[in-house]
């Protein structure tokens, strides 16, 4: 066990002190920090601040039958984000003469009696959220003119505007409701482990097969199996390089609380309170875990088949297309998790990680179909490293051009267990 | 401890790669394995080593085979150089050594002796990528021995290296063998192999053409050279049975004959032609039993 734990140090020793680790991680983090705060430092070089805080401006044309009731009525309106003037002097078209002369930023016309009102709005802008704002400013207006004309007192009109009391309760004692809030932190858990097993695949899997290949390339291979057994040297790798990627993710988190420290709003509070789903993210830990050694024991296989460090990308494309095949499917199972197909699918090992928790996450998986996926999984992780190691053990003192049939071949028959 | 190689066979699917090989190699002595590529060496090796199960047949060293909770009693120079290329010469034996279950005091002190025996102590903290094929050589060969192992192997050790530095690695091997290490190695080059080996074996194509002691091997072998000098064409020779070749050098020739009858015929009848000034029956060099046994040449 001893090798095991040399190897394991010197896996991942050199590869986090290298300086490209420590370059790319410190970039990375500041990159995250930077990107959380991007309001504040945008704002920081913006000069024109003040133009925020001055709503734009409305002229009101009104038209209606209610003798500009509604035109001041909007206009005394001290609330919302726009300023609006009842404009008195003149028609629709002078309003607009003065709009393109940038007194008024917008025009508003009102047309028709209140309870039957068309407005119109002329202008310009990328603000798709302008409108509705508008509409709901004028909806209110609207309400409180034709409450008034039908002689509703107060009272009356708290009853028609109080509202509902709405509570989801669960049909079974232990189940558990879906509310617009748990299913947006589900939503967004889900999103992020699923893109963090797919970057964990690509650069995990990609530096175990580079690793092995560059070994196996520079011919320090024979020397170490001569005194280490290669099953041992394989996992040493799989959990050296596994202890890489937990500080790089650390480190990512790190930078994230840093972000959110500095960023000084209460969001961090929000999540972490919110994420009080606990075993989410244990499920997350053990199925990033597990998917880890399914992929990354294919990765080693994959590396010691290859004789250069140059044919690694090729031999390890089938791993990146199963890995995105799960990603999309994850993605597009976001909306549809219970759909028979994500359900299926959830079941093929490679798959598992991604949308099993897709489907814990967003809908309810019976305990027992939880337990039986992730036996499948476990039971899978150690045949497959079980088969890697195999190949690993043969392909490793194998030179010569890649072939996936031929080279797997070739590597059972070395590492074949004779008598 | 003695290493003992028992009938052992290797297939690889239907390619026999090694096909009933037995030895003894005592404690102590240096033993010689010759052959052309793909003639079964480092499968041989290999075998010795762990690396791969014989189909048939046993290895053991000191009666038990060598498994890898015994790796620290061998050293192994594989034919095909590698160290690691971006670690320096001190991150890399102690590495190395670590995994042959050394201390990393024990390491260093071991390390800096070697280094400086080969007079590369300068190179201590520099990376592999930056030193010379010939000084890779050298902090390879120490990777395999530094680590006093009992028994060396040792594949084409002189491969790539200067006359100069092929007499140090000479010097470094036979000391070893005078402090009781069995050495194993392979070479092409037959004069590396006749200053440094007691015993030996030829193999072609998987099985053993020739073994036992050089000193015998040599006296038995039924080819010989005559050397002849004489101041008349010698062609005529080529008619005598037994006679294989006639090579004309100057002032006289060599002639291969089969076996010792052959020369003495030869001698009868050059007599009877005229004089000779010299006339001598050479055992044959280790090159030639190989050129003629393993079938081309093959000097790097």
């Amino acid at each position: 066990m001893n090798n095991f734990w040399i190897t394991v140090t010197h896996t991942a020793g050199k590869r986090i002190r290298s300086k490209a680790f420590i370059w790319s991680t410190v970039i990375t983090m500041l990159l995250i920090i930077g990107m959380m705060n991007a309001n504040t430092i945008l704002s920081s070089f913006s000069n024109d601040e003040q133009d925020e805080d001055v709503p734009q401006s409305i002229a009101v044309v009104d038209n209606t039958t209610s003798n500009d009731t509604m035109g001041e009525m909007l206009a005394s309106n001290e609330e919302g984000s726009f300023h609006y003037v009842n404009y008195t002097d003149g028609n629709q078209q002078e309003a607009l003469e003065q709009a393109r002369n940038e007194v008024y930023d917008f025009v508003l016309t009102l047309n028709g009696d209140p309870a039957n009102l068309e407005a119109e709005l002329f202008g310009s802008g990328n603000d798709y959220r302008m409108g509705q704002e508008v509409e709901q400013d004028v909806q209110r207006v609207k309400e409180s003119v034709v409450t008034n004309q039908l002689d509703l007192n107060e009272e009356e009109l708290a009853m028609i505007y109080s509202p509902v009391a709405f509570i989801e309760q669960p049909l079974t004692k232990n189940g558990e409701v879906q509310t617009e809030e748990t299913h947006m932190q589900a939503y967004w858990m889900v999103y992020g482990l699923v893109f963090v097993i797919y970057l964990i695949v690509l650069s995990l899997g990609s530096m175990i097969a580079t690793e092995v290949a560059t070994e196996k390339s520079s011919r320090v291979m024979e020397l170490i199996v001569s005194s280490v057994n290669p099953i041992v040297q394989m996992f040493g790798k799989l959990v050296g390089i596994g202890i890489v990627g937990l500080v790089n993710l650390a480190s990512l988190v790190a930078a994230v609380i840093i972000g959110f420290l500095i960023n000084d709003n209460n969001m961090l509070s929000s999540i972490l309170g919110g994420a009080a789903d606990v075993s989410l993210l244990v499920y997350a830990l053990i199925l990033i875990i597990l998917g880890y050694f399914v992929y990354g024991g294919m990765a080693a296989m994959l590396g010691a088949l290859v004789s250069r460090a140059e044919e690694v990308n090729q031999a390890i494309q089938p791993l990146i297309f199963l890995a995105m095949i799960a990603f999309f499917m994850a993605i597009f199972g976001l909306n549809a998790p219970d759909n028979i197909f994500i359900h299926v699918l959830s079941y093929i090992p490679f798959f598992t990680p991604q949308l099993l928790f897709l489907r814990i996450g967003m809908g309810t998986v019976p305990v027992w179909e939880t337990i039986l996926i992730v036996g499948l999984l476990i039971l899978s992780a150690i045949l497959i490293n079980l088969l890697a190691a195999r190949i690993y053990k043969g392909g490793v003192l194998m030179y010569g051009k890649f072939s996936f049939k031929n080279g797997i071949k070739q590597a059972l028959t070395m590492s074949k267990k004779e008598k | 401890m003695t290493l003992v190689i028992h009938d052992v066979k290797k297939e690889f699917g239907r390619h026999k790669a090694v096909d009933g090989i037995t030895l003894t190699v005592e404690k102590g002595s240096m033993f010689g394995m010759l052959g052309a590529n793909g003639a079964g060496k480092t499968t041989t090796f290999r075998m010795i080593l762990g690396l791969l199960d014989p189909t048939e047949g046993y290895v053991t060293w000191g009666g038990s085979p060598l498994s890898y909770k015994r790796t620290h009693l061998v050293g192994y120079l594989p034919e095909e150089r590698g160290l690691y290329p971006k670690l320096t010469v001190k991150e890399q034996l102690l590495y190395l050594m670590r995994l042959k279950g050394m201390k990393k005091s024990d390491v260093i002190g071991a390390m800096r002796e070697w280094l400086e025996r080969f007079r590369v102590t300068e190179y201590e903290n520099k990376k592999v990528e930056e030193l010379s094929k010939g000084n890779q050589q050298k902090i390879q060969f120490i990777a395999s021995v530094l680590h006093r192992p009992e028994l060396l192997i040792l594949d084409e050790p002189f491969s790539g290296l200067d006359p100069v530095n092929t007499d140090m690695l000479k010097e470094a091997i036979q000391d070893l063998q005078k402090m009781g290490t069995t050495i194993v190695f392979s070479s092409h080059q037959m004069r590396n192999v006749e200053e440094l080996c007691e015993d030996l074996i030829m193999l072609k194509r998987g099985r053993a053409v020739l073994q036992g002691n050089l000193r015998d091997i040599k006296r038995s072998y039924g080819m010989k050279n005559v050397i002849i000098q004489a101041g008349y064409n010698l062609e005529f020779l080529n008619s005598i049975h037994g006679v294989m070749n006639v090579e004309k050098t100057n002032g006289g020739a060599i002639v291969s004959v089969e076996n010792e009858k052959a020369a003495e015929d030869l001698f009868i009848a050059i007599a009877e032609t005229g004089y000779v000034r010299k006339f001598e029956v050479e055992e044959p060099s280790l090159h030639d039993i190989f050129v003629d046994k393993a079938g081309g040449d093959d000097n790097e």
